[in-house]
């Protein structure tokens, strides 16, 4: 039988790059116009939010080690509530994918390919994610296991080269409890990384005492894209909201850096092997629902139905850019609040039912 | 034919990637230099002249020589906005405009009557401007600046954005780039600093600031322009004029000019920089060794110390310089003073003239700053950073936060040591 488990440390590096995703160029911006520098603390009570689903994640894995999660809920909840909840993953994830594509997209296409048309890059993404997605967890894991140490090292360049530029310490608490809020509900969708995790639950190979190296690799990537952020708003302050790409901008607008050059392409680098990792998680969990909810279908066919409306869904009805941003900040949020948190705290109930039940039967 | 399609089954990577390749590589191969298409725009002119919006762009279009020499045209466009502008002169380069090599934007005197920041947003939204682009003033029309700085790279191999990042950091001692100027347009007081170089007529002026005479009849220069309508600034291009840069600057409040300022304005300016060296100050008629002499001593190093206090409900903000001199000339009688310029012992009467000058400068820029309700040195923000519940309180009673530097009281405390 074909392996399709991966272990841990690829399993940390899917997490990690799911907690890069959305957060690094437009959302620092974004939320900028909300909650200032106050931002920060947005970040940091949604990943704290985040982080309450990895003990969740590790104890239902605990419970289940080896089944699926859509047999797991359809024991416990029956099927047609089910294949509702994998609906829901499924536009969650498409539209996390969508929304990755996009700001990507508008970032290259005006740092270098101002003339491109969207199909160009539709075909230097899209065959690249289908292949993933057909060739499983275990194979893009793989790839991303060897490419992880460019990804964090080309991160860590830009924040390290923004150190030169002159920075100063960000006003905090200028904006009203509201404002918090607000900010809050509005990038919620660009969270809830964790959810991928529970969708592969019997693909990830866990040893005992192995469980904390994968609070390691969140921690880490949570802590990068915070100092990301306190970088960000230190170097641009009150200008920040003119600056839609955080990561590269980083490295623009550095006076000590002109002369050598358009050092930025270490972000375009770093940003680029980014999407298409996080386009292939997004995908892959894409096809997962896609085939729970129709188990006779095969996986070339949920590929396909991917493209096809990836590329329907972005050109005639998503189109521009704008709608994709305004969607994340006004229905998406919904979405991202179902999926992020209540099926954790279900996911919970699930665990805690089951060591009900074993506690029960051992008395 | 059947093994094919299990060879395409086994390795669809393989058939994806031919395709891709057969897909891109006709493109890139056939589509025509990107040179072609875009021109590279090294400076921006901004003018407004006749209710019109006049965007020059110093621009270089790459051609094989053998004598390495760049070939510079400044090429204008007239319009009703400046995106309007942009357009025009593009369509009279022949070229799409490429502004991500644009390191300078030259605004003319007359643009900073109105809010500037409006006519520049469009330059500032855009995300391929990646490098540093420096913004600076200029008395008359940019786009004669532009063309007289192209004369400076021919004749002196001096590019205008080298004269620039120099006053900037020698003299300004700040970051004068569009998005230093967007940072303090959206701070507390909407005050900003740029580099102010005016073009003079080369007759007029003997000064050795200047740094190049240029006559518009070099082969190299070329000019085109959007609009066919002749205008002012190619006319006046006819005549002589000299960039003269005596490090002056020019101070803005909401967009709009408030202040010229001299090099001795923007010295008091920066007093509280600490990366604000070699300052020149100049003490007459000091008792040394016996004899009357008049000393020059340049500022080594400078530790700046700032507090800032509300007292009685009125803001104070203390500053403690302590500044280390070295004594660099001697003007008098006393000859084995004047061979030993190295004598750097600080008399009290010397640390007493040297603060007394030192406090004339923090005076004329206080008042500078106070009269235009401008803050270049983050007074305002070290307030609301520090006194936060104070500040907020202070102005609910007082006045709005544009205002707040009038009421600031500041108190100086020079010391002063040999290097």
């Amino acid at each position: 039988m074909k392996n399709t488990q991966i272990s841990l440390r690829q399993c940390g590096i899917i997490i990690a790059m799911c907690i890069f995703a959305n957060k690094i160029l437009l959302m620092p911006s974004l939320m900028f116009e909300n909650s200032k520098s106050d931002s920060i603390f947005v970040l940091i009570f949604l990943f704290a939010l985040d982080f309450i689903a990895l003990p969740i994640f590790l104890r239902l894995k605990k419970h289940y080690p080896t089944e699926r999660l859509y047999d797991i809920l359809k024991d416990k909840i029956g099927v047609f509530v089910t294949k509702l909840i994998f609906i829901l993953l499924i536009v969650f994830f498409f539209f996390k994918c969508l929304l990755v594509f996009s700001v990507t997209y508008v970032y290259f296409k005006n740092q270098i390919y101002h003339d491109e048309f969207i199909f160009l890059a539709f075909i230097s993404f899209l065959p690249v994610i289908s292949h993933a997605a057909i060739v499983g967890i275990r194979a893009f894991s793989r790839t991303m296991e060897l490419f992880f140490f460019f990804v964090i090292a080309g991160f860590i360049v830009c924040l390290c080269i923004s150190l030169f530029t002159p920075i100063s310490m960000p006003y905090f608490f200028t904006t009203t409890a509201k404002d918090f809020f607000t900010s809050t509900y509005n990038h919620i969708f660009s969270f809830g990384d964790f959810a991928f995790l529970f969708l592969v639950i019997d693909r990830i190979k866990i040893s005992d005492g192995e469980e904390k190296s994968i609070y390691k690799y969140a921690f880490f990537s949570m802590l990068l894209v915070l100092i990301l952020y306190i970088l960000f708003f230190a170097k641009y302050q009150i200008t920040a909201f003119m600056h839609n790409n955080a990561l590269a901008d980083m490295l623009v607008f550095s006076v000590q850096f002109n002369a050598i050059g358009r050092l930025d392409i270490i972000a375009m680098i770093t940003i680029m092997l980014m999407t298409v990792f996080q386009m292939e998680i997004f995908s892959f969990a894409f096809c997962e629902c896609f085939q729970s909810i129709f188990p006779l279908l095969n996986r070339a066919y949920a590929i396909v139905f991917f493209d096809i409306l990836f590329c329907v869904l972005y050109y005639v009805f998503v189109g521009k850019y704008e709608n994709v941003v305004s969607s994340v900040v006004s229905w998406l949020p919904v979405l991202g609040m179902i999926v992020s948190y209540l099926l954790p705290i279900l996911f919970w109930i699930i665990s805690y039912q089951k060591r009900r039940g074993k506690i029960e039967k051992t008395d | 034919m059947k093994k094919l399609i299990d060879y395409i089954k086994r390795f669809p990577m393989i058939v994806i990637l031919i395709i891709i390749l057969l897909f891109f590589t006709p493109l890139a191969v056939f589509s025509p230099g990107e040179n072609r298409n875009r021109g590279v725009v090294t400076a921006i002119g901004l003018d407004f002249v006749d209710n019109e919006y006049e965007v020059s762009l110093l621009t270089f279009i790459p051609t094989a020589n053998q004598t390495y020499k760049q070939k510079n045209s400044v090429i204008s466009g007239k319009g009703k906005s400046v995106v309007d502008a942009i357009s025009k002169a593009s369509v009279a380069m022949g070229r799409d405009v490429g502004l991500a090599h644009a390191k300078t934007t030259v605004v003319s005197e007359s643009m900073l009557a109105e809010d500037v920041a409006e006519s520049l947003s469009l330059l500032a939204h855009i995300a391929s401007l990646p490098e540093n682009t420096v913004f600076v003033c200029t008395n008359t029309s940019a786009k004669e600046m532009l063309q007289n700085s192209q004369n400076l790279v021919d004749e002196l191999g001096l590019q205008l954005e080298q004269i620039i990042s120099y006053n900037a950091n020698e003299l300004y001692v700040t970051d004068t780039s569009l998005e230093a100027f967007y940072k303090g347009y959206y701070s507390f007081l909407k005050s900003s600093l740029i580099g102010y170089i005016p073009l003079v007529d080369s007759e007029d002026t003997n000064t050795d600031s200047s740094v190049s005479s240029s006559q518009n009849t070099d082969t190299s220069q070329q000019e085109v322009q959007g609009d066919s309508s002749p205008q002012g600034g190619a006319q006046s291009s006819q005549s002589k004029k000299k960039i003269l840069n005596e490090g002056e600057a020019v101070l803005l409040k909401s967009g709009k000019m408030v202040e010229k300022l001299s090099t001795y304005q923007l010295s008091g300016i920066n007093l509280l920089n600490p990366k604000d060296l070699n300052q020149l100050i100049k003490i007459n008629d000091v008792d040394l060794n016996g004899s009357i002499m008049d000393l020059t001593y340049r500022l080594k190093d400078k530790k700046v110390l700032t507090t800032t206090k509300f007292e009685n409900g009125y803001p104070v903000f203390y500053a403690k310089l302590i500044l280390s001199v070295e004594l660099v000339e001697t003007e008098g009688a006393d000859e084995n003073t004047k061979s030993n310029t190295e004598y750097s012992e600080i008399t009290p009467e010397i640390a007493n003239k040297i603060e007394e000058q030192i406090n004339k400068k923090y005076v004329t820029a206080v008042n500078l700053l106070r009269k235009n309700g401008t803050d270049v040195i983050g007074v305002t923000s070290k307030f609301f950073r520090n006194n936060r519940k104070d500040y907020k309180k202070f102005i609910e009673n007082h006045d709005t936060p544009d205002n707040f530097i009038k009421y600031v009281t500041f108190k100086l405390t020079t010391v002063v040591q040999p290097d």
